[in-house]
């Protein structure tokens, strides 16, 4: 069981999940206390012990009854059909199958394990013989023997001829022993259907096998390269796990600051406040006085261009923005293409992933319009640009093509003069800036800062000029 | 100790507590493996309640510590009773002029006093908040540890020590180990991600809304007085409801709450014009009861259609 269950938490590992050897043992000590005959405890201890995060339950769910319920379903499903088959009462087939077994054990030793295991309906035995069989495949390599199929290779890693032969000596055996004469007819189409059945599923095992393998492939390749892709190649799936590396962009930087904010806090050593504190113990200065530094929370606005060209860039930082609410005493988010909107109230009162979709989708304004800078920072100018003040960081996210429309860079300047910092990111490479319709070299000298940002690591490297 | 998952079962359902065979095993696992659990999920499913009812049902001092942004160890673990030692200085001032007669040189006093040390730095000074609470117990407690999420990285980083050994360091004193390790619980409700290291740690458990018929249950044996067909209807009202898109959803308190107005005003089903009214004991937020209060008109108006509801859907065993 235990080797089943690294198996399992390799599965696991490549699908994302993030499981360390401690919560394998963890797992072992759950499973010697509970045991694994109640599939439900079973799945509850594995659960517990292996999964940490709410977000990975339905992979594991998926996972687990794909790895533990597979073959066996498929061998349980196969007793019900033949029970149909031969028209008996669950009962009457255990009669049958006590029978058999009662053959069996006077035949003793001249049947193979497989044999026995298949005739007597013998599950656990079953499953574990073809489980083994498939190891053995597995650890193979198929180097062996490339002209067979994989079935026929593992037909004869099974001896399934072997068994054939041993079923039909079987079958003479029990003629020659003259049982009565439906029972004998039940007994014989049983035999039949079970060796068939024995192909039946190791078709199905082989191909559970495949499409694990298929799991398997999936994604951890991809997962590493995503800090250094390009938003502009984003897939579906990666914006999936977008969420995951905002996430730990988010912490790491509030892990950074609270350590810096600490420091500041702790202050100089003041010797009036002292004294007077400590009057009350005879002047013996039991508690010390600290000078306190204000906690000055910065504020922050950000502007989104979501237009198509940026709309993965844009939808990064409005996450990231999002994740990185409270260390800030007021961020106010807006999003623009032609004309700009406000999204704070979404943030405040969403989730991270329905507030950034709804600021994406166009419920605030029209995202099928055509980029235009300078009219969006007109509208800004003209309906927020009282709300800055010395303690604003203002951050723009965009390519800056204007689609050769009024650049209004003035209000950049103006901006620039008033808040405490105006920084520019830019998803484009420096290479195009100023190619074509971009309005960067006009749009960079206004801002304190303006970089190109086109992946996650690149934002790692500016991250700490937003932050306070 | 519980003996096996029913025990557990059954010894909440003692307490009032009804779980199902998933939080059944995490609970006697963590218990028996004397791991702690971190208990996720949306607000107000129970699982602070969780730790209360495990103290009780153990039959152990319940400890809470409510975690909040900007606690740190002298909140949680320990302080120095600063007045105390000075008030007993005070009072002991003849004797240390006494120690210190002898003493030819400033020196000579000093060293004196520093032999002495022990005196003010001990047990007796030290004021143990909830984490040395429950290490030094004199059996066996449950820790509870609430909305972890609430708390710095700092701090957390410095319950990994201790939930990983059971004891602390204080530096005047040394070593405290803890006599009995507690049973801890934690709850989170995910304001943030908690760190790898302290997951590692701990059992998981989410705890999410209980299906219909486990709700049924829950609300009848809290609310004692409630008439059968009350009870199912709110059980269906609530979870259209919750699938509303609501500033706060109703949590599973919130409607033992409204069940118990409703209860009190003798109301026997939904379709009484009290209900309305007392919409505000379930819903938090203006703009909430009018959505609800919509959910309920058009779940009346379907009840009318059909004349003869139906019962709910089966039980099964989990909540996922």
């Amino acid at each position: 069981m235990e080797s089943r269950i690294v198996e399992f938490a390799n599965v696991l590992r490549r699908n994302g999940v993030r499981v360390s050897l401690s919560e394998n043992m963890d797992a072992f000590r759950a499973l010697e206390l509970i045991g694994v005959e109640n599939p439900t405890l079973f799945r509850s201890a594995l659960r517990t012990t292996l999964i940490k995060r709410a977000g990975d339950i339905q992979p594991f769910e998926e996972l687990f009854n794909f790895f533990f319920l597979g073959i066996g379903e498929a061998i349980d499903a196969l007793d019900r059909r033949i029970m149909e088959e031969l028209g008996l009462t669950p009962q009457q087939f255990q009669e049958m199958l006590e029978q058999i077994q009662k053959f069996l054990r006077e035949m003793e030793g001249d049947l193979s394990e497989l044999a026995k295991a298949l005739l007597s309906g013998n599950q656990g035995d079953l499953e574990r013989l073809l489980r083994e069989a498939m190891e053995q495949e597995m650890q193979s390599g198929n180097s062996e023997n490339l002209r067979y199929t994989p079935f026929t290779r593992m037909a004869g890693r099974l001896q399934m001829d072997r068994v054939q032969s041993e079923v039909e000596r079987f079958k003479g055996m029990l003629q020659m022993l003259g049982q009565n004469g439906e029972d004998l007819q039940n007994v014989m189409r049983y035999l039949d259907e079970r060796m068939r059945d024995m192909y039946k599923l190791l078709r199905e095992l082989l191909q559970q096998e495949q499409r694990k393998q298929g799991m398997e492939m999936r994604d951890s390749s991809q997962r590493t390269a995503l800090a250094d892709k390009s938003f502009s190649f984003y897939t579906e799936d990666d914006i999936r796990r977008m969420n995951d590396a905002v996430a730990r962009l988010a912490q790491r930087l509030k892990n950074r600051l609270s350590v810096r904010r600490k420091r500041a806090a702790r202050g100089r050593f003041n010797v009036k406040q002292t004294l007077r504190k400590n009057l009350q113990y005879g002047g013996v200065p039991f508690n010390i006085q600290l000078d306190r530094r204000k906690k000055t929370k910065p504020q922050v606005m950000i502007l989104c261009d979501i237009s198509d060209s940026v709309l993965n860039a844009s939808r990064f930082m409005l996450q990231f923005v999002y994740s990185i609410q409270d260390l800030y005493a007021k961020v106010r988010s807006f999003v623009f293409v032609s004309e700009i909107g406000e999204v704070t109230k979404l943030f405040e009162e969403h989730d991270i992933n329905v507030a950034v979709e709804a600021a994406l989708k166009g419920d605030v304004i029209d995202v099928f319009s055509h980029s235009n800078f300078g009219r969006a920072f007109e509208m800004f100018h003209r309906n927020y640009f009282t709300a800055i003040n010395s303690k604003t960081t203002v951050l723009i996210i965009g390519d800056g093509r204007n689609n050769y429309n009024r650049p209004n860079d003035w209000v950049l300047r103006e901006i620039k003069s008033k808040a405490k910092q105006l920084i520019w990111l830019n998803p484009e490479s420096r290479m195009t800036w100023g190619v074509g319709d971009s309005e960067m070299p006009r749009y960079a000298p206004n801002c304190h800062i303006a970089e190109e940002c086109r992946s996650i690591n690149q934002l790692y490297k500016i991250v700490d000029l937003i932050v306070p | 100790m519980f003996r096996s998952v029913d025990d557990v079962v059954s010894g909440l359902g003692t307490q009032k507590y009804i779980c199902n065979k998933n939080v059944a095993t995490v609970v006697y696992l963590g218990t028996t493996l004397q791991k702690p659990i971190l208990v996720e999920g949306p607000a107000g499913v129970g699982k602070t309640e969780l730790g209360k009812v495990l103290a009780s049902a153990l039959g152990m001092e319940l400890i809470r510590l409510q975690c909040y942004e900007g606690l740190d160890e002298g909140k949680a673990l320990y302080e120095w009773e600063y007045a105390k030692q000075l008030l007993y200085t005070q009072i002991l001032k003849d004797k240390i002029g006494e120690t210190l007669q002898g003493a030819p040189t400033l020196q000579a006093a000093v060293d004196t006093i520093a032999r002495q040390d022990g005196v003010f730095f001990s047990d007796r000074f030290l004021l143990p908040r909830p984490l040395l609470r429950a290490l030094l117990s004199e059996k066996q407690s449950v820790l509870l540890i609430d909305e972890i999420d609430k708390s710095d990285a700092e701090f957390e980083a410095f319950l990994l020590e201790i939930l990983s050994d059971f004891q602390v360091t204080v530096p005047e004193i040394g070593t405290l180990k803890a006599k009995h390790i507690p049973l801890v619980i934690l709850t989170s409700n995910n304001s943030r991600e908690m760190s790898d290291a302290l997951k590692r740690r701990c059992l998981h458990l989410y705890i999410d809304f209980p299906g219909e018929e486990r709700e049924m249950e829950i609300i009848k044996l809290k609310v004692p007085g409630v008439g059968d067909q009350l009870a199912q209807e709110v059980v269906r009202l609530l979870h259209r409801v919750r699938k509303l898109d609501l500033k706060k959803t109703p949590s599973i308190s919130e409607t033992l709450d409204w069940v118990k107005a409703l209860t009190l005003l003798n109301v026997k089903q939904l379709d009484n014009e009290l209900v309305d009214q007392t919409l505000s004991a379930l819903m938090k937020y203006e703009a909430d009861i009018r959505k609800a209060s919509q959910e309920l008109k058009t779940y009346l108006a379907e009840k009318k259609a059909h004349q003869g509801p139906t019962s709910g859907g089966s039980d099964s065993d989990h909540l996922h």
